[in-house]
């Protein structure tokens, strides 16, 4: 049989668990006790939006500070990661595009990207380009995106503002990035929610040990190629956020068959296939991005662990991790595979109490909460601070368009 | 000096050909320290055919030269097979009594599909190495067509392949880094990434080179 | 004793890593632009042109010649000079300008348009060829890197290809 092969028949999950955990975890009151400093921090984020003209600015402001600290109070009352992170990321996935969207065509009146904008430096910075840019910049010096250094008037997000973002954010995350800030993956982590049943469950299943290696190869041929020809490979040619956010404008064959890949690759990765699957397989199949981020998980000292004194082996927590971030000897061996995005599905889906949230260092399964506070208290920090600024940028866009304002 | 100058042009150029050609042979100094000699000395090779031809030729290669596009659209084509053929190592021999070695390693780790054979390398390591030397070594790229210009003024045929001898020491002290990726553990998962890599290199050269070709067939 | 500091490590490194938290937006991100802004890094000269040339004074306007830009390593792009005619909004209607790429004192190339009303309107030019060095363009706008017309907020960008005949261009 080959390895990391599963005979279970799917679970019909509507959520990571199978069996809930009690509804109650914790008190009213400690729950609100524990959120309080979630709750000054959006507080922090959010105050000078009030001190800004404009009520739809306002609104969105205090719909993101609502949204955001009940979700925690949700996750400190039930002790449930997964089920509050997935509804704020899924909201991010799909609200991004529509801020993001509203001001490009406010702008010039089209998504697509002409080459006037790209020679004016104008393109804004987008961290799926971090990979590709590294070997130019660290050999020639050169920056091989058509953006701008610092920020202007008409591009605020220049690279050394999203690189700076990025770093620091990777800092405290590390590959929990794809689970808290990545502003794409909660579109996939949608469409897969909504099937009640994978319906490609032995695929992902039978090859899920090679999938799982195949962004290791885009990140390494995306790296390489955009050295020897000095260009964002996988912005020109791989990434299937463009067709939601901007592209290279069709002038020629090569831009249209680029746009043809874009297309089929959102909808094949991130539509049909996380449906099919119940999987976010643009995430944890393709995205060279996610790849590169994982290296930061050696660094990061959070993880997920397992206390094999409590496994059973039932692999429901290999079934509900949304990337195949655990095969049979990874669990064995009582850990996660590199590409963890300490999402949390597989502690919430653990009947048994055996997966557990862990800070490096200290003994396994000794007091796990407070593990998961301290690395729940500076992801959500994050996720308000980035994801919350995007989240209420696209309420007051929103806002605008209602009709009777 | 000419190719320690141009010699990062050269690491970029076949850097995408060495890694995932090196990652795919198993770990160890010495071996890698062969495969990259007999890559080399392909590559030498195709520049001292180059350099004859060129010398023989006796007029400096313009760029402009048509045929110059024809050959680099060729050479790709070329090199994504060679990359599939060796690298990856299809269409490969099913036959486990062919290759009792791969045969115990399948049974060690697993049958992981056609695609990602484990253990042995599925093709001859010398040819491997010569075919994507030579390969890279007659591909046109900017700095050795500078090379060629003067090699082409030189008096003697004898002094052109020296110059080139001399232009390929230069390049070659750049590959140098690349004997690192003997230290790499060759875990299975590096083994199938490598050969994934070369599956995307050949595409991108096989779409690349027929770009270059269908363009040149139609446009001229 | 070992398993006793190695928690006091980890707990303090989860106390710095929520320390770097806070920190992140009032001074990290700064912190690390800054780095990024004063690497030494610049745009790759594809997309911003090369480095300025020369400057020819016009009635009340300028044309900023720059330098060649070569294609670098497998980079797919023609070699091409780049000509900044600024400010476009006190261009003439039509501008028909024999320009100097080379600094030889001779006029290389004859760049025409009309200079629509509109700013956001697609601009269209020719650039005639006048020696064997660069590449004549018709009715261009913005085919590739190495050709276009185009304007970006108040320069009007012109790119010429580099006769790919020509080794070297002397400045």
């Amino acid at each position: 049989m080959a390895s990391g092969s599963s005979t279970l028949r799917a679970p019909a999950l509507r959520g990571p668990a199978a069996l809930r955990r009690p509804k109650a975890f914790r008190g009213v009151g400690r729950s609100i006790l524990l959120t309080l400093p979630i709750a000054l921090w959006a507080l922090l984020m959010f105050s000078p939006a009030f001190q800004r003209a404009g009520r739809d600015e306002h609104i969105g402001a205090a719909v993101v500070i609502v949204f955001m600290t009940a979700l925690f109070f949700l996750m400190m009352r039930t002790g449930e990661t997964y089920r509050w992170r997935r509804i704020f990321f899924v909201a991010l996935g799909f609200l991004f595009p529509v801020g993001f969207i509203a001001a490009l065509v406010a702008e010039r009146g089209t998504m697509s990207i002409p080459i006037s904008r790209m020679v004016s430096g104008d393109t804004p910075f987008c961290f799926m380009v971090t990979p590709s840019i590294i070997l130019p910049a660290a050999f020639a010096k050169t920056i091989v995106f058509p953006g701008s250094i610092l920020p202007t008037a008409s591009n605020p997000h220049s690279i050394a503002i999203m690189i700076g973002l990025w770093f620091a954010l990777t800092l405290v995350l590390g590959k929990a990035w794809c689970s808290y800030a990545c502003f794409f993956g909660g579109i996939e982590e949608g469409f897969a929610a909504f099937a009640k049943r994978p319906k490609l469950h032995r695929f992902v299943a039978r090859y899920s040990h090679i999938l799982r290696l195949v962004p290791w190869a885009i990140l390494v041929f995306v790296v390489l190629v955009s050295a020897a020809i000095f260009e964002p490979v996988y912005c020109m040619w791989l990434c299937p956020f463009k067709a939601v956010t901007e592209f290279p404008a069709v002038r020629n064959v090569e831009t249209a068959i680029q746009m043809g890949v874009f297309v089929a690759l959102f909808l094949g990765l991130v539509v049909v296939l996380p449906y099919l699957t119940k999987k976010r397989t643009q995430c944890g199949f393709f995205c060279p991005f996610g790849a590169f981020q994982s290296i930061f998980n050696k660094i990061n000292l959070f993880e997920i662990r397992f206390d094999r004194t409590k496994c059973v082996d039932c692999t429901l927590c290999q079934t509900s991790c949304p990337t195949v971030a655990l095969s049979k000897e990874s669990i064995a061996e009582g850990k996660t595979l590199l590409n963890c995005m300490k999402c949390g599905a597989c502690v919430d889906a653990c009947k048994k109490d055996a997966a557990v949230w862990h800070l490096k260092g200290t003994p396994v399964a000794v007091k796990p909460e407070r593990a998961r506070l301290l690395f729940l208290y500076g992801a959500w920090a994050m996720a308000t601070m980035f994801g919350g600024s995007i989240l209420a940028n696209s309420v007051a866009t929103m806002m605008h368009w209602l009709p009777w304002k | 000096m000419l190719g320690l100058a141009t010699g990062p042009v050269c690491l970029a150029t076949c850097g995408p050909v060495v890694v995932p050609w090196m990652m795919v042979q198993p770990r160890g100094l010495r071996g890698h320290s062969r495969q990259l000699g007999l890559f080399l000395a392909a590559r030498l090779a195709g520049y001292m055919v180059f350099a004859a031809a060129v010398w023989l030729v006796g007029s400096s290669i313009p760029r402009a030269w048509v045929g110059r596009t024809w050959l680099m659209g060729g050479i790709e084509v070329l090199l994504a097979a060679a990359l599939v053929f060796y690298a990856v190592g299809w269409p490969h021999r099913r036959c486990a009594a062919a290759n009792p070695a791969y045969a115990q390693a399948s049974a060690r780790h697993g049958s992981m599909g056609g695609l990602v054979r484990i253990g042995e390398p599925p093709r001859s390591l010398r040819s491997g190495a010569l075919a994507l030397g030579f390969l890279t070594g007659i591909n046109l790229c900017p700095p050795f067509l500078v090379a060629g210009v003067r090699a082409a003024q030189l008096e003697h045929l004898s002094a052109a392949l020296v110059f080139f001898v001399c232009f390929f020491a230069g390049t070659a002290v750049w590959f140098l880094p690349f004997l690192s990726m003997g230290f790499v553990q060759r875990t299975p998962a590096v083994v199938t990434v490598a050969r994934m890599v070369a599956v995307l290199l050949a595409c991108w050269y096989g779409f690349s080179g027929c770009s270059i070709l269908i363009e040149r067939t139609f446009y001229g | 004793m070992r398993a006793r500091i190695l928690s006091i490590l980890a707990y303090t490194g989860a106390g710095f890593t929520l320390l770097i938290a806070a920190c992140v937006p009032f001074v990290l991100m700064g912190v690390f632009s800054n780095v990024v802004a004063h690497a030494g890094l610049h745009i790759d000269s594809v997309y911003t042109g090369g480095a300025i040339a020369r400057t020819i004074q016009r009635d009340g306007y300028q044309i900023v010649v720059q330098e060649p830009v070569q294609p670098r390593l497998l980079e797919r792009v023609e070699p091409f000079v780049q000509i900044v005619f600024e400010p476009a909004d006190s261009l003439p209607a039509r501008v028909s300008d024999e320009v100097d790429l080379n600094g030889d004192g001779q006029p290389d190339v004859r760049v025409s348009f009309s200079v629509p009303v509109d700013a956001g309107a697609k601009l269209r030019g020719d650039v005639t060829a006048l020696n064997g060095g660069y590449v004549s363009l018709v009715n261009v706008s913005d085919e590739s890197f190495s050709r276009m017309v185009v304007r970006t907020g108040n320069k009007i960008v012109v790119r010429v290809p580099v006769n790919r005949g020509v080794v070297a261009v002397a400045r």
